[in-house]
């Protein structure tokens, strides 16, 4: 019996969408670009996540210059003292030679490199902070320790830092706000293109309900039409943005070269299911508030 | 003071002291007492806007009453949840003046519609409404569309999707009201068959040729009250005041 309820609710909601199709295609334009939208926010809010990852991870990285006075077995020490400190994932030592072997490995330090005399380079403790808020405690320990380089003690940049991490707060904060918006309003086109089918089917929905029909039976369709028509709409924006999504990226990456924006395709799959269950979702809630009101017996 | 008759079988319908009074303030209805035993054939006489209508719609529960109790086959449908509404439609076949056919579905389609609500396998539904096309005798015009049928015709339709999911009750609401007195008698001796099957029928109607007829049961409503109740009854009380008995 579910099976025949749901084969009459299937067709019915197709021939729904085909009977109203100039209001059918006018939801479906209207969704489509919405989740195009919501598309476009999600794979900028990718890109930038990607990029503040990567800043995430050098910045949970800071150096302690070691002075040049200061006994290897110090330095062991605080490295040991670091090593226990929960806080921190992983402390590497590097030797002033270690120092100086690398900056001379850096293309960019090629001239540079060769007028250099002696070692200017102080040897360092390379410490990786496991959270990115523990930093600066971690940066005050460096700069307590005895054996500091007083003259430059660390690298972290402490004001940079929260002010990037202020900002990404804010950019996924208004990414946030934007998907909830688009949400908003689709829900609403739904609903009133269901509205507009309800309007015209009303002495059906009036039939169906002297006749015995379940409240269920009487939405069904309503509700299925609205999911139709969500999935459609996703399915179009899914297109669009697949297609318009490498050359964006590579157009980005000439003109702003300096963020390490990269064609992510693994992120498309998971698009596609946030879509398509998104398109669904919203269909389906719209067509369920369009049709609450309408359908009460 | 009950105006209702002594029936010897256990009424299916009965209204307890009914009243209806809509949101706008008008009173439809002041303390009807009214019980219908099971296979009864009854008219509800009365002017237009003495009620009848509203007694109708109470009985659908379209409408709650504002006080007192309606029960139909032991059932208060003024307590009943929402949810089971649908089943007790299921008891009721309804048949309305303006035959409410859906005009893009065949003969055929309109009847079927009814069992198709209720999710019947399409070779039950093939066999019944079959069946009911037969009983109204449309038997030949399962494939037409409403809108090439006369008048009495889809009064047929509409009776014979009343009938197919063999309902205990019939409703109907000014059946005859849009049909020519020829195509209105032919269309109650159908109301006759059904019910000498054993359904009860309540039937709200102005054609008094009818009503004088037949000698049912009328029961008179004016200014939202019961007016008269006769156990085989006219349908204007010629001996007047004397028989009414409020």
């Amino acid at each position: 019996m579910i099976l025949r309820n749901l084969k009459f609710a299937l067709n019915s909601a197709w021939q729904s969408f085909w009977r109203n199709l100039a209001v059918s295609l006018a939801a479906v334009v209207s969704i489509t670009l919405i989740l195009v939208l919501a598309g476009v926010n999600l794979l900028v809010g990718h890109a930038l996540s990607q990029v503040l990852d990567g800043f995430r991870a050098k910045v949970s990285e800071i150096s302690i210059n070691v002075s040049d006075d200061t006994p290897l077995q110090n330095v062991y020490d605080f490295q040991q003292q670091l090593v226990a400190d929960p806080r921190v994932s992983n402390v590497k030592f590097i030797t002033k030679d270690e120092a100086l072997a690398r900056f001379k490995s850096d293309p960019q330090n090629s001239v540079l490199a060769q007028q250099i005399e002696g070692n200017p380079l102080d040897a360092k403790l390379e410490v990786r902070v496991a959270n990115l808020g523990d930093v600066a405690a971690i940066d005050t320990l460096g700069r307590r320790w005895s054996g500091v380089d007083p003259t430059d003690p660390t690298n972290y940049q402490g004001d940079f830092v929260n002010r990037m991490l202020q900002l990404s707060s804010w950019l996924s904060l208004a990414g946030v706000g934007l998907l909830l918006i688009l949400l908003v309003v689709s829900v609403v086109i739904v609903m009133n293109t269901i509205r507009t089918a309800v309007y015209h089917r009303r002495k059906e929905i009036e039939v169906m309900k002297l006749v015995g029909a379940t409240e269920w039976f009487v939405r069904g369709p309503f509700v299925i039409e609205g999911i139709m028509t969500g999935l459609i709409a996703a399915s179009i924006a899914l297109g669009l943005l697949v297609v318009a999504y490498p050359p964006a990226v590579d157009r980005f990456k000439s003109d702003i070269g300096f963020i390490p924006l990269n064609y992510d395709p693994a992120f498309i799959s998971s698009l596609a299911s946030d879509l398509l269950l998104a398109g669904a979702l919203l269909g389906a809630l719209g067509s369920y508030i369009g049709v609450r009101r309408y359908v009460r017996i | 003071m009950l105006l209702t008759p002594d029936f010897d079988t256990r009424p299916v319908i009965s209204f307890q002291h009914v009243h209806k009074t809509y949101p706008t303030g008008t009173e439809a209805l002041r303390d009807i007492n009214l019980e219908v035993p099971e296979g009864d054939f009854l008219f509800l006489v009365g002017p237009s806007g003495a009620g009848k209508s509203t007694l109708v719609r109470l009985l659908i529960r379209e409408e709650k009453p504002t006080k007192g109790k309606i029960f139909v086959d032991g059932v208060e449908l003024g307590r009943m949840k929402r949810r089971k509404l649908p089943y007790y439609r299921r008891k009721v076949g309804l048949v309305f003046q303006d035959f409410k056919l859906l005009p893009n579905l065949t003969v055929y389609e309109n009847v079927a519609f009814a069992l198709r609500v209720l999710g019947e396998p399409d070779s039950r539904i093939q066999s019944r409404v079959a069946e009911a096309l037969d009983t109204v005798g449309l038997s030949a015009k399962d494939h037409t569309y409403p809108s090439n049928l006369s008048g009495g015709e889809q009064q047929r339709v509409a009776i014979a999707r009343a009938l197919v999911h063999a309902p205990r009750f019939i409703i109907a609401d000014e059946p005859t009201g849009n049909l020519d007195p020829a195509t209105a008698w032919e269309i109650m001796q159908l109301f006759l068959r059904i019910n000498a099957r054993g359904a009860t029928v309540v039937m709200a109607t102005h054609n008094r040729e009818i009503v004088d007829l037949l000698r049912r049961r009328v029961v008179a409503i004016d200014a939202g009250q019961v007016a008269r109740d006769d156990r085989s009854g006219r349908y204007h009380d010629d001996f007047a005041k004397s028989q009414v008995r409020a």
